[in-house]
């Protein structure tokens, strides 16, 4: 019991992942100020951003609903923390079972729906402009995502289980690219460009409601580091599994800096014409079990 | 899907000053582009009225912080010409110099802000750093990073050192360099082709009947360059302007890039050239201009073509007015926003690199009648000091 309640509640349940997920952002952020040639605020900064907003007040606008306002960031947030509960992050696991894959897909899912019904709740049209965006590309990305997963799902029996993926390089490299669209992270941040649409659903977000969904953000990049470090590195022990995700923050800083915006249209094109069909590639190989 | 109506600015992270644009939008797609402007109203031409000769010149280059140095330039080159002050040749080298560094660090600007808009930030945080070296150039000469206030009726006030060169040309072997490296970036990167090839076209044809100038009439096909007139040292200089085919949103950077490397051009050719002898006319203090005389001045400002009118009495203008080129080159916005995608609309504004501080007029539109009425200064007075009252 008391076992239970601490996988839970500290590790690598609810704690560990608001730690690790802001701690991960910070250093996402850093690593690409660096590249940048810029200083980059420090590693804690997210953590500061987010008391920050939690201190501060709510503002519903005059045509939003606030009550779906406050429910969108809370119920994405208790999503992603879910899935948490399905990866065996170093080895440690509450739920393991046959199947739980689908799980984590679904509750990341219940994220984005989340995301693009914050910015119809909001009532501006930056926000509507932003939801719409935010659907296409989660139509767009899922499909090599899942079949991704897939690819080394057949390998473990579905199950979110260590694998080494060194023969798919393929699936690996769909996963990566969906895992950017899927964090909305340059080039597919589409949805937030705030050159365009200020942040598209989040425009009209404010205070704790911005801070929930800046919460349930980074967990949701530490699930999906985690993911990525369990089923395509092969996880591990807890100092082998931080290495590999650590090594995973590198890569997805190093993309999300050299790239500029892709159109909604120029994303859902690449994704079903280039990424789709490799990642299929790895999945039909996986099925017949051709590798070498 | 139903139409509805995007605004972007007056405040908006995409536009650095206040200008409103309402996007008719029909899903993705822009059916329709209005502009507004006016939320920044100084009224600097008729301040301009109020002040001797030589103070006016600095308060010219309060009207736009990236083209300060035209600014000047131009009025000064108007106050010449209606005083009939003869420059002397260095002052004249010294001046072009200038202008070219301004250009330098004026369509870097441009060019980090197109990267920062199409959401490259990578782009604008190394072009940003690389305009230092044009920035640190104009400090040597200047004293001042911005804001240079060089330029002074009769000349420049300071002169270019020995030492000066040096260091110029060290610093523009090093724009250069990142000159061609950006060009390559802009011409090879995949995602910045995707989103700036054939994206926001101006025929040559359009260019011609809207009006437009400088770089944006240039990436259009048109030969319009008033460099090629000679003012300043520009007769003395060989130099061809850029001139492009496509009229898109990348033609028009690369128009720009490419003119970063015909600067450093003419700039090593005016300091290799740079006569000897004064920079400045030798002029009195207060200079005392027939009163009636009237002329035009004009410049080749890193945007396009600038015009100074001035009126003189006596010690102080009677009128001055400004035509910035940005003013002339919005005539074009709501033609290459049609039909483009939302996400496409603020590259394609960028690309007409507004500043938009420059050309804020103020009329007054009755809401009930449509008339437009322009108000005169006593009118403006008593309109918000009644306003002020009734809060």
């Amino acid at each position: 019991m008391i076992e239970e309640i601490f996988f839970l509640l500290v590790f690598p349940g609810l704690i560990a992942a608001v730690f690790f997920g802001l701690l991960y952002e910070g250093l996402a952020r850093k690593i690409s100020a660096r590249m940048q040639s810029r200083v980059g605020p420090p590693v804690w900064q997210p953590f500061l951003d987010f008391v920050k907003l939690m201190s501060k007040e709510n503002i519903t606008p005059r045509n939003g609903v606030g009550f779906l306002m406050t429910l969108c960031p809370v119920v994405a947030f208790a999503s992603v923390l879910s899935a948490i509960v399905f990866i065996p992050v170093a080895d440690f696991s509450p739920a393991i079972f046959s199947g739980n894959m689908l799980m984590v897909i679904y509750l990341l899912v219940i994220y984005t729906l989340c995301f693009a019904v914050a910015g119809w709740a909001s009532g501006s049209p930056l926000g509507s402009v932003g939801s719409i965006r935010e659907l296409t590309l989660l139509l767009s990305y899922e499909f090599p995502f899942i079949a991704s997963l897939l690819t080394v799902g057949f390998m473990t029996g579905f199950t979110v289980s260590p694998f080494l993926a060194w023969h798919f390089p393929l699936a690996f490299l769909a996963f990566l690219a969906s895992v950017m669209a899927s964090l909305s992270l340059p080039p597919f941040h589409v949805a937030e460009a705030e050159q365009e649409i200020v942040g598209g659903p989040l425009a009209e977000y404010s205070g704790p409601r911005l801070g929930m969904f800046s919460l349930a953000h980074a967990v949701k990049f530490w699930v999906l580091i985690s993911l990525g470090a369990v089923m395509f590195l092969g996880g591990g022990t807890i100092e082998w599994f931080l290495v590999k995700s650590l090594f995973l923050v590198i890569v997805v800083a190093a993309a999300k800096t050299v790239f500029a915006r892709l159109r909604i249209d120029q994303s859902f094109r690449l994704f079903w014409l280039v990424i789709g069909p490799l990642a299929v590639i790895d999945l039909i190989r996986a099925i017949f079990g051709i590798w070498v | 899907m139903h139409e509805f109506t995007l605004p972007i600015g007056p405040q908006h992270p995409a536009l650095a000053e206040p200008i409103h644009f309402r996007l008719k939008v029909d899903g993705e797609t822009v059916v329709g582009a209005e502009m507004h402007l006016g939320y920044n109203h100084r009224g600097i031409e008729k301040a301009l009225e109020g002040r001797q000769w030589f103070k006016g010149v600095f308060l010219s280059g309060r009207v736009c912080g990236i083209c300060s140095q035209s600014h000047t330039a131009c009025y000064s080159q108007g106050i010449e010409k209606i005083a009939g002050v003869a420059i002397p040749e260095r002052g004249k080298y010294s001046r072009t110099i200038f202008a070219e560094l301004e250009r330098i660090h004026s369509h870097m600007l441009l060019l980090a802000v197109a990267g920062h808009t199409i959401g490259f930030d990578t782009a604008f945080h190394y072009i940003w750093r690389d305009r230092e070296y044009a920035l640190e150039i104009m400090e040597l000469l200047s004293g001042k990073r911005v804001q240079h206030d060089f330029n002074t009726i009769g000349g420049v006030r300071w002169d270019i050192s020995e030492d000066h060169i040096q260091k110029i040309s060290r610093n523009l072997d090093k724009i250069e360099q990142r000159a061609k490296h950006y060009h390559k970036i802009f011409t090879k990167d995949r995602t910045m082709r995707k989103r700036l090839k054939g994206i926001g076209k101006l025929s040559a044809r359009d260019a011609e009947e809207f009006g437009v100038l400088g770089p944006i009439a240039r990436a259009s096909g048109l030969k319009s360059d008033l460099r090629t007139s000679g003012y300043s040292a520009y007769g003395h200089i060989d130099f061809k302007p850029v001139v492009g085919q496509d009229g898109d949103c990348m033609e028009r950077f690369l128009v720009r890039l490419k003119e970063l490397r015909s600067s450093v051009k003419i700039i090593r050719d005016c300091l290799a050239n740079l006569p000897a002898g004064d920079y400045k006319a030798k002029l009195p203090l207060v200079l005392n201009v027939e009163k009636g005389k009237e002329g035009t001045s004009r410049i080749e400002a890193p945007r396009g073509e600038l015009i100074y009118y001035i009126k003189a009495n006596g010690l102080t203008p009677e009128r001055v007015k400004i035509r910035t080129p940005t003013f002339a080159n919005f005539s074009c916005v709501g033609k290459i926003l049609e039909g483009t995608q939302v996400a496409d609309a603020p590259v394609t504004i960028a690309s007409l690199d507004p500043c938009i501080a420059c050309c804020d007029r103020m009329t007054i539109v009755d809401v009930n009648t449509g008339k437009e009425q322009t108000l005169d200064h006593h009118e403006l007075d008593h309109l918000f000091g009644r306003e002020h009252e009734h809060d």
